[in-house]
C-alpha cells in the first residue's frame, strides 16, 4: 500500500497509507486530514480538494486533465505550477512516498 | 426497497407547524439540533436530519442515502431525472449536461452575454427611481441567462420564469391542488416542445449549450431525458440565484458599513455570495431514502426510511459557525452546505456565483446611486424547502 504525506500550512505532517487504486482525496477524507473538503465527492466539480504536489514529485504525478485544469483556475487558494485536485490523482505503488501540501483555504 | 412512510422505531416524533416553518424555520431547527437531531415530523412525512456533521456524513454516503426517493413530487412533475437518480445513471446524465456550466465556460462563453442582459434590465428601470429588485431585475436576469446556457433560443426570459414558478408550485403541492397540477403540466408540455425543437437544431449545429452538450454526449442520451433534465434545471435554476441575489442585496442594504467596505473592495463580493448562501440557503432541504439499515444521530433507521437533509439548518449549526444566525462576511472560511455535497453537488454553482457576485450585484450597486430599502411590508423572507425574499422594494436617485 502506497504511503502519502500531507503537509498542512502550519508545517505539520500527516502520513497516511491507502490502497492502490484509491484516489488521493479519498485517502485524505477517510483519515480526516484537515483542509481537504471535497464537497462534490470526487467529481472534479467543486475545486475544494486542491493540493500542491511537492516539486520533486510533480513529474511522477503528472499534469492535470482538461476538466481538472479548468477547475484549478477557480480554487480558493492561488494556483501554482504543481497544483492538482486530489480527487483526480489515483494512488499506486509508483506514487509511494508522495508529498503534497494542503493550501491555506479551499472555500 | 419500497419507501417506509412512518417513523422509524426509536426516532423521536416532533410536531412542526408548516405555516410557521414557512415564516421562519430557524427557531425550530435550533431546537431540533439541540434535542432531536434526527426527528420524525408527521406533517412532512419524513425524518429531518439537522446537524451539520450528520448531513455531511449522509452526503458522503450516496450508496446508503439514495436520491431515488419514491413518491417524490418532483418525479410527478418532471418525470425521471438526474436529481432523483444515483450513479452510474446520474453520472451519465450529469456528465452530458455539465460542461457548459463549468467555471471557465461560464466566464468565457457566457459572461459577456450575462453582463449585456444585466445592463439591459438596468437600463429599463434606472430612470424610475424605484423598483422591486427581485421581480423587476433578478428574476428576469437569471431566467434570460438560463435560457441562454440551456440553449432555449426559442423561449423568452418570461417563459422560463413562468415555467419555473409553475413547476416549483407543483414540487411543493402537498395540498394536492388540481389547479397547481394543471399549471405545472402546461409548463412541462411547453418545455417538451421547446426542447425538442432546439435539440433538433443543435443536432445539426452544436452551440455549446446544455441541450447541445446532451445531444452530442459521448454516452447517448434520449430526447425524453434531455427534456426532463432541462425541466429540473429550469425548476431550480431561476429561484436559487434569484434568491441569493435578493437576500444578499437586502442584507447589505441593512448594513451600510459592510456595503461600503464591499464597494471599495470588489473582491469581497465572493464572500458576500458564500455568506448569503450559508445564512439563508435558497434550497433548505432535500430528500433521501435509505437503501439499507443505518444508524445516524443515534437513531437506527431501517432500510426504506425517508430522511430530509436539512441544509438550511446545518448552515446555522452553532457548533460549526460562531453566531450562526448573524450575517457576517468576515467569518472564518468554513464550507457551507448550500450547494449540497457528493455527486449531486449543485451543477449551477459556477453559473450562480458568476452571474450574481461578478455581475448582478456590482452593476446594481454601482449604477443605482443612493440605493436604499423602501421598507415595504410586502418584502418578506419566506419558505423552508426553498427560502428567499418575496420581493425587494428599493428606491434610488434617478438621474
Amino acid at each position: 500500500m502506497p504511503i502519502v504525506i500531507f503537509q498542512s500550512p502550519d508545517g505539520t505532517q500527516r502520513k497516511v497509507s491507502a490502497a492502490s487504486g484509491t484516489v488521493l482525496m479519498q485517502a485524505a477524507v477517510s483519515n480526516d486530514v484537515e483542509g481537504i473538503v471535497a464537497e462534490c465527492g470526487g467529481n472534479a466539480a467543486c475545486a475544494t480538494c486542491h493540493v500542491y504536489v511537492e516539486a520533486t514529485h510533480a513529474e511522477r504525478v503528472g499534469p492535470p486533465g482538461d476538466v481538472e485544469d479548468e477547475m484549478l483556475d477557480f480554487t480558493a487558494a492561488e494556483r501554482r505550477p504543481t497544483s492538482r485536485l486530489s480527487c483526480q490523482i489515483e494512488l499506486s505503488d509508483a506514487l509511494d512516498g508522495l508529498v503534497v501540501q494542503v493550501p491555506e483555504e479551499q472555500v | 426497497m419500497s419507501a417506509v412512510t412512518t417513523a422509524a422505531p426509536g426516532a423521536p416524533v416532533v410536531e412542526l407547524d408548516l405555516a410557521e416553518l414557512r415564516r421562519d424555520p430557524y427557531p425550530a431547527y435550533a431546537r431540533l439540533r439541540r434535542h432531536a437531531p434526527l426527528a420524525w415530523v408527521p406533517s412532512i412525512g419524513r425524518h429531518l436530519l439537522t446537524r451539520y456533521d450528520d448531513i455531511v456524513r449522509a452526503e458522503k454516503l450516496p450508496e446508503v442515502f439514495s436520491s431515488r426517493e419514491e413518491g417524490s413530487l418532483l418525479l410527478r412533475v418532471v418525470g425521471p431525472n438526474m436529481l432523483r437518480e444515483d450513479d452510474p445513471q446520474h453520472r451519465r446524465l450529469r456528465s452530458a449536461a455539465e460542461p457548459p456550466a463549468r467555471p471557465r465556460q461560464v466566464r468565457d462563453r457566457w459572461g459577456e452575454a450575462f453582463e449585456r442582459n444585466a445592463r439591459r434590465l438596468l437600463d429599463r428601470i434606472a430612470g424610475r427611481g424605484a423598483a422591486d429588485l427581485v421581480g423587476d431585475f433578478a428574476e428576469p436576469l437569471v431566467a434570460a441567462n438560463l435560457a441562454l446556457v440551456l440553449g432555449l433560443r426559442n423561449a423568452s426570459a418570461d417563459d422560463v420564469a413562468a415555467w419555473s414558478r409553475a413547476m416549483m408550485a407543483g414540487n411543493s403541492n402537498y395540498a394536492d391542488d388540481p389547479g397547481v397540477w394543471q399549471r405545472a403540466e402546461e409548463a412541462t408540455a411547453a418545455i417538451d416542445t421547446a426542447v425538442a425543437e432546439m435539440a433538433e437544431i443543435a443536432r445539426r449545429e452544436p452551440d455549446g449549450s446544455v441541450i447541445s452538450s446532451m445531444v452530442h454526449a459521448a454516452e447517448p442520451v434520449e430526447l425524453a431525458e434531455i427534456q426532463n433534465n432541462v425541466k429540473v434545471i429550469i425548476g431550480g435554476g431561476v429561484n436559487e440565484p434569484r434568491d441569493v441575489f435578493g437576500v444578499g442585496a437586502w442584507a447589505l442594504l441593512r448594513r451600510p458599513e459592510t456595503l461600503n467596505r464591499v464597494l471599495k473592495d470588489p473582491a469581497a463580493w465572493k464572500r458576500v455570495f458564500e455568506e448569503t448562501a450559508r445564512w439563508v440557503s435558497p434550497i433548505g432541504m432535500y430528500p433521501r431514502q435509505l437503501t439499507q439499515d443505518y444508524e445516524i444521530a443515534g437513531v437506527p433507521l431501517p432500510a426504506g426510511s425517508r430522511v430530509a437533509l436539512v441544509i438550511g439548518s446545518g448552515n446555522r449549526d452553532e457548533s460549526v459557525f460562531d453566531r450562526a444566525d448573524e450575517f457576517d462576511i468576515d467569518r472564518p472560511h468554513q464550507p457551507h452546505l448550500a450547494f449540497g455535497g457528493g455527486p449531486h453537488f449543485c451543477m449551477g454553482a459556477w453559473v450562480a456565483r458568476h452571474e450574481v457576485s461578478a455581475i448582478a450585484w456590482p452593476l446594481v450597486f454601482g449604477r443605482l446611486k443612493g440605493l436604499r430599502l423602501a421598507d415595504s411590508a410586502e418584502d418578506r423572507l419566506e419558505g423552508w424547502v426553498f427560502r428567499g425574499l418575496t420581493s425587494l422594494h428599493v428606491t434610488w436617485q434617478a438621474a
